[in-house]
């Protein structure tokens, strides 16, 4: 395996006196699509936050291109980048769908960022195109449909350029032929050298994605490895049973 | 120490007020996302509805404070009906802003109707004390404490025994649940709003007899109910009512031993001190 | 169509200037207060209309302006440049000082911590002898109307300039993300404390500049007028009614919104400030972003446009 992009180290998050997330390690490869699967209230989003510094770690390292992270505020990882979007969703409501995507584009990663407004517009317009939301770039984000506001909220999170994303269930509530849609969405951004962290309960299409899955349960982590043999693992299966959303 | 003893019980006295204050404003709060900026005003307008009907009608002000409530509660009720349910679902800067103007229209309505003399609530007892132990009690303030934490337990009976009491806890916990049991939401924001305006009157009355009111009073009145309805946690009457008595004794300890006039620079440190050292927990319901 | 607004923001601007040289002296009186109000609402749309942080203690940037300057002239005998420039910096240097702890609270959290500041810094100045405890400075008297008109004209253009460099920059556009949502416009890269702590800084510099040249024109102050919180009310007012978040909004605001107040003010004072509690709360309700849109939605919709407003957030 080739140096790992991102690892993480014993991470622990505690509130007040629920531990949500307990001692979790695992790396991830550049370009990886990494599944991460658990119940509801597993601790799943509560990882993803505290990659993106949304939440601060109670214990535990976080390291990005061989640089340490986890003291770093959320808008300095997301200038390293480091995109993510909300299991709830985030719009900025009142903003057009193109303002929304521009804002990204003026303050992400580096290389991409464009300081001047006509610049990042552009880019935010390519990246409409990209996801499919072209004839809604002048529509206010709070009246788009559900998925197209999934789409959005991948939109935004590419802006800033990432180089690894974090995805929190962005397939919930959307049909057959809609997840397909992301799914091949999701491909499409690994295609371009993005590594890709995918919180999912769609079963079919976190096993159709995933190069590996790292299960957690009560904040534990139960099981990581291939996909077949972590589905098959006996922790994951009795995690899952009569808790099975599918 | 005897100092201290009659420092402390005027602490405590005040504090139980205070408690009942910040009931009204929490009880909005937690369950319709309103923090009312007019909270402080409604409390104000108890107070000259307090003054009136004693005045004017001749009651007694203890007698005339269930009065001053069901005007109250009829007022918030219809406000909420028929003004703040128009904006409830709205982003909460709108209703942190209308508040705001309605807090206006009260100081100035009231400064119209009542002028900006000072008014106290003097009953014929308001001088008498008893003394413990070389502590003085004023009667009519260790009654305004008693009434108080009377209406305090009833509040906390009211939502945890009574139907409607109930139906206005689950809308608190999550409106969409509350709609599929069948509960009015438009009627139970009323009612709550107009129950947070009872209190709110009550306090008012009770102030009145107390200390002195005037139509500004309720700017600091706000921010002090804010505060205590932070300390003690927005569902929790006893809690509220700890933690008025925390800023009472606090005050009352600042007025003896720094001097009077910082009284309320004390509570505003104390009220910054406590929003921004429990960061975590704010930032977490905001 | 782009040149000729400029060409018609410039013959206002010019007219504006006009003014002192043409009109009688009460006209000139109520435009210095009218030019200071519309700089003060200007600046509490940078912080409440850009970033969405409804402070309702801007008036504490207002009365360190007027102190800073008194203090300045009054104690230390210095000119009145030197005044201003001092009250100023007191306006910022506490904008920086109190933004930093207050603007990590949120929502009711920060307008209260703000409502209650407004409410004490009265009584905390009036503690200080240096700062003529409740007493107040008297300043040098200079007689000039049309000096302060045309210093407040000024500051009011200074003001609506950079608003206007908000709503096109990149420090704007992140103010805006953080008023439409703060989480979010964090993971995309913005450092929100300093882009609050800018915003509520560069309401404070106006504030303040604002405070010291009414100081010096008025030239006797106190604390209770300096840190009058009724201010607040009308920089929240005139920014809603004018259309918070928007350039020349709160400008058009808060010059319809003084003329109506004078003429009700003749009558009664009490009828004034009321008026303006009605119109907050009707504004909320039927016109929430405020005359521009209001204009634009009534020509599209009629009177639907306030029916619409209404239905929008309704129970
Ligand atoms: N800010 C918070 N304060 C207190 N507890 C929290 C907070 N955020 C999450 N929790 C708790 O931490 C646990 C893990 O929550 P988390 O949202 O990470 O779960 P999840 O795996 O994403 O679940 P789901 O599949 O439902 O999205 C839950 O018990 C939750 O109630
Ligand atoms: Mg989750």
């Amino acid at each position: 395996m080739t140096a790992p992009i991102f690892e993480v180290k014993g991470l622990t998050k505690k509130f007040r006196g629920l531990t949500a997330l307990s001692d979790v390690t695992f790396q991830v490869a550049p370009g990886e699509i990494l599944g991460l699967i658990g119940p509801n209230g597993a601790g799943k989003t509560t990882l993803i936050s505290l990659i993106s510094g949304t939440l601060l770690p109670t214990a535990g390292e976080i390291h990005f291109e061989g640089r340490r992270i986890d003291g770093l505020p959320a808008f300095k990882r997301a200038r390293l980048g480091i995109g993510r979007t909300f299991q709830v969703m985030k719009p900025f409501p009142g903003l057009s769908v193109l303002e929304n995507v521009t804002v990204g584009a003026l303050f992400g990663a580096t290389e991409g960022q464009e300081k001047k407004r006509a610049k990042a517009r552009e880019l935010a317009r390519e990246l409409l195109e990209f996801t499919g939301l072209t004839r809604h770039a002048e529509q206010r984000a709070d009246q788009l449909g559900g998925p197209d506001r999934k789409r959005l909220e991948f939109a935004k999170a590419l802006a800033l350029h990432p180089k690894l994303l974090l995805l929190d269930e962005v397939m919930a509530g959307l049909n057959h032929v809609e997840v397909d849609e992301v799914v091949a969405l999701i491909r499409k951004i690994r295609d371009r050298k993005v590594t890709i962290l995918v919180i999912e309960h769609v079963m079919k299409a976190i096993r159709n994605l995933s190069d590996r899955l790292l299960v957690i349960h009560h904040g534990q982590q139960i099981a990581q490895g291939k996909v077949d043999e972590v589905l098959a693992d006996q922790r994951v299966v009795e995690a899952y049973l009569g808790k099975r959303r599918q | 120490m005897q100092l201290f003893a009659q420092i402390l019980v005027n602490g405590i006295l005040l504090g139980g007020l205070y408690g009942l204050m910040a009931l009204g404003m929490g009880l909005v709060w937690g369950v319709l996302n309103i923090v009312n900026l007019a909270h402080g005003a409604l409390i104000m307008l108890g107070g000259y509805a307090v003054y009136y009907l004693y005045t004017k009608g001749g009651i007694d002000p203890f007698a005339a404070l269930p009065i001053a409530m069901v005007l109250l509660f009829l007022f918030g009720y219809l406000l909420q009906r028929f003004l703040l349910n128009l904006i409830v679902r709205s982003a909460q800067l709108n209703t942190l802003l209308i508040t705001f103007g309605l807090d206006v229209v009260f100081v100035y309505l009231a400064q119209l109707l009542f002028s900006a003399d000072f008014r106290t609530i003097n009953p014929p007892y308001a001088g008498s004390n008893i003394d413990v132990g070389g502590v003085t009690i004023p009667y009519a303030q260790l009654a305004a404490f008693l009434v108080a934490i009377f209406l305090a337990a009833i509040l906390f009976l009211f939502l945890d025994r009574t139907r409607t009491g109930r139906a206005i806890r689950a809308t608190a916990q999550n409106l969409t649940a509350a709609r599929l049991y069948g509960v009015n939401p438009r009627r139970i924001y009323a009612l709550t709003f107009g129950t947070g305006a009872a209190l709110a009157g009550a306090a008012g009355g009770l102030y009145g007899v107390v200390s002195q009111i005037t139509p500004y009073i309720g700017v600091t009145l706000t921010a002090k109910s804010f505060v205590i309805a932070i300390l003690g946690g927005l569902d929790k009457p006893i809690g509220v009512i700890l933690g008025g008595l925390l800023l009472g004794i606090a005050e009352a300890m600042t007025a003896l031993y720094l001097d009077p006039t910082f009284t309320d620079i004390i509570s505003f440190g104390l009220l910054v001190l406590v929003l921004v050292a429990k960061p975590a927990q704010i930032l977490g319901r905001a | 169509m782009k040149n000729l607004q400029r060409a018609g923001l410039a013959l206002l601007a010019v007219g504006l200037a006009a003014v002192p040289f043409v009109a009688s002296d009460t006209l000139v009186q109520f435009g210095i207060n009218a030019l200071l109000v519309a700089t003060l609402t200007q600046g509490w749309n940078i912080i409440g209309g850009f970033t969405g942080y409804p402070s309702f203690g801007n008036s504490v940037f207002y009365g360190l302006g007027t102190y800073g300057t008194a203090i300045a002239m009054a104690q230390l005998h210095l000119p009145f440049g030197v005044g201003l420039v001092a009250g100023g910096v007191l306006g910022v240097a506490f904008a920086l000082l109190f933004g930093i702890p207050i603007l990590r609270l949120r929502g009711p959290y920060f307008a209260i911590a703000t409502l209650g500041l407004a409410a004490v810094m009265s009584a905390i100045v009036a503690t200080i002898g240096f700062a003529g405890k409740n007493i107040g400075l008297i300043l040098p008297l200079f007689r000039g109307d049309t000096l302060f008109y045309e210093l407040s004209l000024v500051l009011l253009v200074a003001a609506t300039g950079t608003v206007a460099w908000l709503a096109r920059s990149r420090f704007g556009a992140g103010l805006v993300a953080i008023r439409e949502d703060e989480d979010a416009a964090q993971v995309m890269g913005i450092n929100t404390t300093m882009y609050k702590v800018g915003a509520l800084a560069l309401a404070a510099f106006f504030s303040s500049l604002a405070g010291g040249i009414h100081a010096y024109w008025i030239t006797f102050i106190d604390p209770g007028s300096a840190f009058d919180p009724t201010l607040n009310v009308r920089m929240v007012i005139m920014t809603l009614f004018g259309g918070p978040g928007t350039i020349f909004g709160p400008v058009l605001g808060s010059f319809v919104l003084s003329a109506v107040s004078e003429v009700l003010a003749s009558k009664v004072s009490t009828v004034a400030s009321l008026f303006y509690g009605f119109v907050i709360v009707l504004a909320v309700v039927f016109m929430p972003k405020g005359l521009l849109d209001l204009f634009q939605g009534f020509r599209h919709s009629g009177f639907r446009y306030f029916a619409q407003n209404m239905r929008r957030f309704r129970l």
